[in-house]
């Protein structure tokens, strides 16, 4: 007995050891002093517009001592991944966000730094930018947020070319148009919307317009703020009986739950003709461009969202994503040296090459280089939309913590494959 | 025995020689290594299953988004658990993956590995070609069948009269099917190993003494083949049985636990819950879970079956 004593007591012991380390390990000191000398780690969705966010670091590395890193996480996992680093040693200095809720529990954290101060110093880092962007990283108050990259409006996508083949002569400007363009084009066998379900977030746009044109901006602000008694409201309903009969009437087609965006099957749909539409962010422009350039200059339409008779809301009003954003971790260890980064952010050269890439910067700078875009005409089309944009709500799963994520995603795909109903829909909602 | 008890009991004394310690050397001792032979492998154990299974049980009473310090909550992320009618729905599923790779790999497993343990021509070119899946990580072999699916641009598009609309991954059906499909592709070839190697174990005298006894190939592979192949076709279950219950990559990748939660197993739901919704506490309690539930499959199928005695199937041979 002894001696398996002793053996129990060697692994307990040794298990306790490695606890400990462990636990230490993840307690460590977080403060600037555990961080690398001189470099500042930026933290970043990884995709195609990384070229710009290098070059911008690399004419920053030029001059500085303190040198930023690039730390490119694959965009699927990125806020995952952020959230898991960033209590501990190895979290970013700098890291792109949405604003919004997708900043706010770490400022419930005390882990993001304010930046009223640098705004102090040099007031352009918040005079430089268009006020309703800016807005969106302002949590009680404070600035937590630099826009970077660029505004992401929703609007609906079109192939001209097979309006055209079906005597559509332009995009819906109503619901009631958009019903019937949907008729005519399932009954020449198209499916009338390219939607990726697959991904969700392609579905959930649906519900942002329709929410925003037949309710107005309120009823979302309202829920967001707690009252989550708008989800039964009449408006509420009304919005899910309309997306319910958009479904209804083929107009996504059937398959739908098993075509996904990111895997380009549904900007596939739309660029090969086989669908008519597609409700996409400003990106599906990029998209479109690096598989045909020539489709997506010649024949990529695209429109604002259609109004709806007798809705509260604007029919200029947008959804999307507002801007991107740097925010800056408390613990970084040079904060001036990420103050002077965060500079960079409306200068000239970083206007120009985001609007190069087919990005919208909301600078006050921006509409002057809107020449050099790789479409002006897109590009200037999308910058008035957005400037004359009465409300633009952030999408609503970066509006709400990333944690409400998976139950938003679920209810808005199972109400479109129809296995919920708008009681199940309102139910998920008020569950947040 | 009581010779084997001593021998294992008796690196474990501290004692040395004096009190009464063979000398190690001389070749003839039949004694098995010590405990201090199995000691990296124990830490490694330690460190990498047990101290993170521990945490785990700890993180499971607590809440915790992964900010912050994790806070004590008691009970609750356990009693939320067994109300949550995903954790109930994913166990099932879970299940039901099991059951149906095991049904779908097994046989075909079978058979191919004694076929690949043969010696007949082209053998070892068609078994090569056979084995690449193997060779491909997890996320690739999604990401592949992912595009091979698609219903506009993909197989189901050209095969109409098979598929229909090709809306394959938006019924619960047709995404199980799917999950269990690329599986089989994928896992079937790693199986067919294992049988491979214990194919060529079975001694041909076996066979020999059959065909004079007039057994013919069916006979022989029922009456020889599968009895030999038995503690192999345990092994190969076990490993069904605990990979099934972590699978996890293909459902991320393919099916994103849908549509709705219709796939969504117990390992994804995990991951959702800690990840995605960041209740560590929860993911937790499901991680621990499902330890529970594998280790008690895998003893069941030991004692089940009779593999934890250890007996060979060459006795008397």
């Amino acid at each position: 007995m002894n001696n398996h004593g002793w053996v129990a007591r060697t692994i307990a012991g040794g298990a306790a050891l490695a606890l400990g380390l462990t636990m230490a390990g993840c307690s460590g000191e977080s403060g600037a002093s555990s961080r690398p000398e001189n470099e500042l780690h930026v933290a970043m969705y990884g995709d195609a517009g990384n070229v710009v966010e290098q070059k911008m670091i690399d004419a920053f590395n030029a001059t500085s001592e303190v040198k930023i890193v690039l730390d490119k996480i694959p965009g699927g996992e990125y806020q995952s991944k952020l959230q898991t680093i960033m209590d501990t040693p190895t979290a970013p200095d700098i890291f792109f966000n949405w604003g919004g809720g997708s900043i706010k529990s770490f400022v419930d954290a005390d882990l993001v730094l304010p930046l009223d101060d640098f705004i102090k110093e040099d007031p352009q880092l918040k005079d430089a930018f268009l006020p309703s962007v800016f807005e969106t990283a302002v949590i009680d108050g404070k600035a937590y947020g630099i826009p970077m990259r660029g505004t992401q409006p929703v609007m609906l996508f079109n192939n001209s070319k097979v309006l055209a083949d079906a005597g559509i002569s332009n995009p819906p400007a109503t619901w009631d148009e958009l019903l019937e363009d949907v008729k005519i084009l399932k009954d020449k066998g198209i499916t009338p919307i390219a939607l990726g379900a697959g991904d969700r977030w392609p579905t959930l746009m649906w519900f942002e317009y329709l929410y925003d044109r037949v309710a107005g901006e309120g009823l979302f602000q309202k829920a967001l703020e707690g009252d989550t008694s708008v989800w039964e409201s009449e408006e509420s309903r009304k919005a899910l009986g309309m997306l319910r009969e958009l479904v209804d009437a083929g107009a996504f087609g059937t398959n739908f739950d098993s075509v996904k965006f990111t895997d380009g099957g549904s900007p596939a749909l739309l660029a090969s003709g086989k669908a008519g539409f597609e409700l996409m962010g400003s990106w599906e422009y990029s998209t479109q461009q690096s598989n045909d350039a020539t489709f997506a200059a010649e024949v990529l339409g695209y429109s604002e969202f259609p109004k709806i008779d007798g809705g509260k809301g604007n029919e200029d009003n947008l959804v999307g994503n507002t801007n991107n954003f740097y925010s800056v971790h408390k613990n970084t260890r040079y904060p001036e040296a990420a103050r002077d980064f965060l500079k960079l952010m409306y200068s000239d050269q970083f206007v120009q090459e985001q609007v190069a890439i087919g990005n919208l910067p909301t600078t006050t700078n921006t509409e002057k280089f809107l020449d050099k875009a790789a479409d002006p005409e897109y590009a200037k089309y999308q910058f008035n939309l957005v400037k004359e944009a009465p409300s633009f709500q952030l999408s609503w799963d970066q509006a709400y913590p990333p944690e409400a994520t998976v139950t938003i995603l679920t209810a808005v795909s199972q109400f479109f494959s129809g296995q919920i109903d708008e009681d199940g829909f309102i139910k998920a909602m008020q569950s947040l | 025995m009581t010779t084997t008890l001593a021998n294992r009991r008796r690196p474990e004394r501290a004692g040395g020689p004096e009190k009464g310690r063979p000398a190690r050397r001389g070749g003839s001792s039949s004694s098995r290594p010590g405990f201090v032979w199995a000691l990296p492998a124990t830490i490694f154990f330690g460190l990498f299953a047990l101290v993170p299974l521990v945490a785990v049980a700890v993180l499971s009473f607590t809440s915790w988004s992964g900010l912050g310090d994790p806070k004590f909550v008691g009970l609750k992320n356990w009693e939320a658990l067994f109300e949550d009618p995903v954790m109930l729905q994913s166990l099932w599923l879970s299940l039901l993956f099991i059951a149906l790779g095991i049904i779908t790999q097994t046989p075909l497993s079978i058979l191919l590995g004694v076929w690949a343990a043969g010696n007949q021509k082209n053998r070892a070119i068609l078994s090569a070609i056979y084995f690449v899946p193997l060779l491909l990580s997890s996320a690739a072999i999604s990401v592949l069948w992912r595009a091979l699916l698609d219903p506009n641009f993909g197989i189901p598009g050209q095969l109409s009269w098979l598929f229909g609309d090709g809306n394959l991954l938006g019924t619960q059906t047709g995404a199980i099917a799917v999950l269990i499909f690329v599986g089989m592709w994928q896992f079937t070839p790693f199986h067919t190993l294992i049988y491979q190697g214990a194919a060529r174990q079975i001694p041909p005298v076996l066979y020999q003494a059959a065909s004079i006894d007039g057994a013919g190939t069916v006979r022989q592979f029922f009456s020889i083949t599968l009895p030999q192949l038995k503690n192999s076709i345990i092994t190969s279950v076990i490993l069904m049985v605990v990979g099934g219950l972590t699978t996890f990559e293909t459902v991320l990748i393919l099916t994103n636990g849908g549509p709705g939660t219709g796939t969504t197993i117990t390992a994804f739901h995990m991951y959702q819950e800690a990840f995605r919704r960041f209740d560590f506490g929860t993911g937790s309690a499901i991680a621990l879970v499902l330890v529970v539930i594998s280790t008690a499959i895998s003893f069941a199928v030991v004692r089940v079956s009779g593999y934890d005695k250890m007996r060979s199937s060459m006795e008397g041979l």
